[in-house]
């Protein structure tokens, strides 16, 4: 049997409480007391209680009407609903989503595929082949300015927005934040200026 | 278009300039760009338009510029959401003060009186809100901003009603010189040829001029930026910091742009950017430590754009040492923008044989084996991307 790795779940509603009971060692992010506001591989950023930290995590189980977090992770969505296997896993390795996000109607609905895809996590039950899929949102086609994605942004999330957002990363690539995040409890993350990273080099040719 | 007369790789801003003047003097140009016109750093920089703070070498150009962008609508037909509001270097401490103090001296003995040393209560007149720690400042009150892809864009569209070709999706596969022609492959498998060729391809700068033998030390960034929701009228000067790297100013649309120079990761194959979230706090941290009312705003956007950066943090401007027929316009390492409208006249001239009209050898392309870094490396105060 394969080891269990460190899995999270986003999402306090049917789904992500269904994760939970089946996953019982799993560490739970869920509004309002914890909003995962950015993901990269192999780590989330949670916003809660006026801080900001990152929740490493080996699985990622998505429960939440999340399309840009997931967005931001690779994983590709169509029509507000993210590309997943039976069990919830998506085309990128460690990521499975349930729920409404993945296409459930009824709270019911959300449970089972919560539960199966929790299962499946926990068995380690392995997934499509590793690849992560293209994106599959048609781009948009006038990209926006920072300013303009901003005030599209700082909308209240809808299907409309998310899939306006969605259009321009498939132009622009991931949308960070997917959630808005507090100025001063990101500026909490850090005491002291980093190191200046050095310029990146570039021996690459034409090709 | 029959065949042209300039080949430009760089459907950026220095590239769409040069192409707007080339054209305007009867060239036949054509522009070839990877992505879309503004997808790099033209698209994504701070839009800050900005004498402030230069290095010696960039003086010149930067004040030239100047003088260009309150009637840049004459030149491209928008006005480009410039606005001279002027732009603010704030000093934290009483050394930074001094180092700011020491700065305008340098300049006045070299003849320039655009930075204008103030103390803490001036600051506060231009800055109600800034922290009370502040001792003082650095103001150039012709500086401004203004927006950067839709810059990009009206460059663009007056190169086109110009007579230019813009075509995008074009990535550069191959290149070489035969019969006294560049003549350039794309990835779409197409061949454009012309007996002059400028290399305005920003990060992708260094391939083009290897691809031509000419070896020119160039890094690249991904310099972040944040963006807070709407907030009420905070701040009108663009503010920057003498002691840390930002750039801080608010949109019309009030809007707060955080940037300045923390930089994430970029990978120039793909065009893939990964931001660092530590690095994005610290901006964070800085823009509220220099003005607390901050404090309770969210960041709604955040995003980074490759930029190309020169060991000495001076751009590449100037015909090639090693082939005929070739100029470059790249490296400008973060705050190229406000320069454009200058730069790409001057490149015009360089490709039309024309008189240079400022003096360029410190952005030579073959400085660095000719005469070492510049002889002044370091810029006397911090150089804000954007």
């Amino acid at each position: 049997m394969t080891a269990i790795p460190r899995i999270v779940i986003v999402g306090g509603g049917p789904a992500g409480r269904a994760a939970l009971a089946a996953l019982p060692g799993a560490i739970l992010i869920a509004r309002p007391d914890a909003t995962a506001w950015h993901a990269e591989p192999g780590r989330l950023w949670v916003e809660g209680g006026g801080r900001v930290w990152a929740e490493p995590f080996g699985a990622l189980l998505v429960c939440a009407d999340e399309p840009l977090l997931l967005a931001a992770l690779g994983c590709a969505i169509r029509d507000g609903r993210v590309m997943a296997d039976a069990t919830g896993r998506t085309g990128v390795p460690g990521i499975s989503v349930a729920g409404r996000i993945a296409g459930a109607t009824t709270p019911e609905a959300a449970e089972r595929q919560a539960t199966a895809a929790a299962r499946a996590l926990a068995d380690g039950t392995p997934g499509r082949e590793p690849r992560p899929d293209p994106p599959a949102e048609t781009p948009a086609a006038l990209r926006l300015d920072p300013v303009a994605l901003a005030a599209l942004l700082e909308q209240p999330a809808s299907l409309a927005r998310d899939g306006a957002a969605l259009a321009q990363r498939a132009i622009l690539g991931a949308m960070v934040p997917a959630r808005p995040v507090g100025l001063a409890a990101l500026a909490g993350l850090v005491a002291a200026m980093p190191e200046p990273i050095p310029p990146q080099t570039d021996t690459g040719v034409l090709a | 278009m029959t065949d042209p007369d300039i080949l430009i790789v760089g459907g950026g801003l220095h590239g769409l300039s040069a192409a707007l003047h080339l054209a305007r003097a009867g060239r036949r140009v054509r522009v070839l760009e990877a992505r879309q016109v503004g997808a790099e750093a033209s698209g994504y920089s701070a839009g800050g338009v900005r004498t402030l703070g230069r290095h010696p070498a960039e003086v010149p150009l930067a004040l030239a510029a100047i003088e260009r962008w309150p009637a840049i609508a004459d030149l491209v037909g928008d006005d480009c959401g410039f606005r001279s509001v002027g732009q603010v270097r704030v000093a934290e401490n009483d050394a930074e003060f001094t180092l700011l103090a020491e700065r305008v001296e340098g300049l006045r003995a070299a003849g320039w009186t655009h930075e204008e040393l103030v103390d803490a209560q001036a600051v506060r007149q231009l800055l109600p809100a800034v922290a009370p720690h502040v001792v003082g400042g650095l103001v150039a009150r012709r500086d401004g901003f203004a927006s950067p892809l839709r810059t990009t864009r009206a460059f663009g569209r007056a190169a086109v009603a110009a007579g230019a070709e813009v075509i995008e999706g074009a990535r550069v596969a191959a290149m070489d010189r035969r019969a006294g022609l560049w003549r350039l492959r794309t990835h779409g498998g197409e061949t454009h040829a012309a007996p002059l060729l400028l290399n305005a391809a920003g990060a992708w700068g260094g391939r083009i001029a290897r691809a031509a033998g000419e070896e020119i030390p160039l890094g690249f960034n991904a310099f972040q930026m944040l963006l807070t929701e709407a907030l009420p009228p905070l701040l009108t000067p663009v503010v920057g910091a003498a002691g840390r790297p930002l750039s801080f100013k608010q949109s019309e649309t009030g809007h707060v742009m955080i940037g300045g120079g923390h930089k994430g990761r970029a990978d120039l194959d793909s065009g893939e950017i990964r931001l660092d979230v530590p690095r994005l706090a610290y901006s964070a941290r800085t823009a509220l430590d220099l003005f607390p009312a901050l404090h309770g705003a969210r960041i709604v956007h955040a995003w980074a754009g490759i930029e190309g950066v020169t060991p000495d943090d001076l751009p590449v401007i100037g015909r090639s040492a090693v082939a005929a027929g070739l100029v470059h316009a790249f490296g400008f390492s973060g705050h190229g923008f406000a320069l454009a409208p200058v730069v790409g006249a001057i490149v015009a001239g360089l490709l039309l044989d024309g008189p240079e009209t400022h003096a360029l050898a410190a952005f030579a392309p073959a400085r660095s084996q000719l005469c070492g870094p510049a002889a002044e490396t370091r810029p006397a105060l911090l150089q804000p991307a954007g």
